[in-house]
């Protein structure tokens, strides 16, 4: 009886997965003493990442093999596009950032090769493709969520409402769904498979401990004052 | 003003960067670190590879013209492969098997994310941009560069005529696509060409200071780099832009009849 793929993508990825738990930046929002400037620059970049987290959702509605994901997947569109963004704007608000501020956001580098990563990779790909690449950012803020929900709250209510979102039910609930769609598109995955799954579901866990990095110490383009 | 020379007025700092880098003042001086040049030729091997999808993903978008011209640009980019691998082979070089730098990682993403996601005129900036850029660089290079240097078939490659004329007709396109675009579009492809330096300039400061990925592990930053190649070690390793040379003399006289 083999593991389930998404088990195996995961024992692949452990030590990044760690790594991230192991973070200052999550550990920070875990223990309330992040800074609150280290913590708006997730807030303005994943706002932009968001977006074209959206596009991704919107390739699987094109690409799903039965109705019943079509439809799951359209409904996660429209939450994330028409309510996800609304909710971050108004928690962005909380760090007195406004709606003008997140729309004239900029990519930074990471920002703009992860989600350049992520669309190419649901484009060109096939739905286990498309899966394996968002599962890491999906299903790995619940583990982190769930991880930080198990200790002390942090004093700051901003911090704790950020881990009760990604530790909540509903986002549990998607996270199993996403990893059984990917088990159940992929079945017994031959040699060759695993391989290309394997080498995307890593390459996406190294962008999101490399986003981490990115908030944690802020980041540029080279020649960012020749660039504009 | 052309729109070229509009946005080369505007990203004129950005030029510079380029065009003064480290890497291309000494490899030209030939003072440079020969594993900083196998750093830049593994890590450009695998965007070359990568660039093959990227034309190949424009064909769909492509007016039926350009359909000969950019299978004649897939054709070249395979005999610059061939070119790394016998310039590797000479001078004792693994190419193969490095993992991608994050430069080379992510401008590869942005070629494809691009050619699915943005429209022609858009990825046409981009292929532009990419392409000038190289050929300004190795220009600098040539100008200075010992004739017996192993890395001349570079400099014979991008710095010289052939290539030349491929990037003027590339640019001859770009004005024509920029005249009909609206002001938006312009904006946007103002943006790619931005980028697209970017990308340039990172791709040098990667060869010269050798970033790399959060963690340590090798293998874990290892990704599918695109399709490989079985290369016949046969084939010409010089003049890969000769055919499209003579498609640019060809295109720009159709063009000039119209």
């Amino acid at each position: 009886m083999t593991e389930p793929i998404s088990m195996r993508l995961h024992a692949a990825a452990l030590p990044l997965w760690e790594a991230q738990l192991d973070h200052p930046f999550v550990r920070g929002i875990g223990d309330g003493t992040l800074e609150e400037e280290r913590f708006r620059r997730w807030v303005l970049q994943d706002y932009v990442y968001l977006k074209e987290f959206a596009r991704v959702f919107a390739w699987a509605v094109a690409k799903a093999d039965r109705l019943e994901s079509m439809g799951w997947y359209a409904t996660v569109l429209d939450m994330t596009l028409n309510k996800e963004m609304a909710l971050h704007r108004s928690y962005a608000e909380r760090f007195g950032i406004t709606e003008a501020e997140l729309e004239a956001v900029s990519m930074w580098p990471t920002t703009r090769a992860y989600t350049d990563f992520l669309v190419r990779t649901a484009a060109d790909g096939d739905m286990a493709d498309l899966l394996a690449a968002l599962l890491p950012c999906a299903w790995g803020y619940i583990v982190i969520g769930q991880a930080l929900a198990g200790g002390d709250r942090p004093d700051d209510a901003r911090y704790a409402d950020w881990i009760d979102q990604y530790a909540s039910e509903e986002f549990e609930s998607a996270g199993t769904w996403l990893r059984e769609e990917l088990d159940r598109v992929v079945g017994a995955a031959d040699v060759p498979t695993f391989t290309r799954l394997r080498e995307i579901f890593l390459l996406s866990s190294r962008y999101e401990l490399r986003f981490w990095d990115m908030c944690w110490e802020g980041e540029e383009w080279p020649a960012a004052e020749a660039g504009r | 003003m052309s729109f070229i020379d509009e946005q080369d007025r505007r990203y004129a700092p950005l030029w510079s960067r380029i065009r003064e880098h480290p890497f291309l003042l000494e490899t030209r001086d030939g003072t440079l670190d020969p594993e900083t040049f196998a750093t830049w030729m593994r890590q450009d091997y695998l965007f070359v590879e990568a660039a093959i999808p990227f034309i190949g993903a424009l064909l769909p978008k492509a007016p039926v013209e350009h359909w000969a011209p950019l299978s004649g640009v897939i054709g070249a980019l395979e005999k610059e492969l061939h070119l790394f691998e016998e310039r590797a082979a000479r001078v004792g070089v693994e190419l193969r098997g490095a993992p991608p730098a994050f430069a080379c990682h992510a401008y590869v993403q942005f070629l494809l994310s691009t050619a699915a996601h943005a429209s022609y005129p858009v990825a046409w900036t981009v292929l532009y941009a990419a392409e000038r850029a190289y050929h300004d660089s190795w220009v600098v290079v040539r100008d200075g560069i010992d004739p017996d240097s192993p890395w001349t078939p570079f400099v014979e490659n991008w710095a010289g005529g052939e290539f030349a004329s491929y990037v003027g007709w590339l640019g001859g396109e770009l004005e024509t696509l920029a005249r009909e675009a609206s002001p938006g579009e312009r904006e946007r492809m103002s943006e790619a060409y931005r980028l697209t330096l970017l990308y340039e300039l990172a791709f040098w400061e990667m060869a010269h200071g050798a970033e790399g990925w959060p963690g340590t592990d090798d293998d874990l930053a290892r990704t599918a780099g695109g399709p490989r190649w079985n290369p016949d070690p046969e084939a010409a390793t010089e003049g890969a832009w000769s055919n499209l040379a003579d498609h640019a003399r060809k295109a720009t006289g159709e063009v000039d009849h119209d």
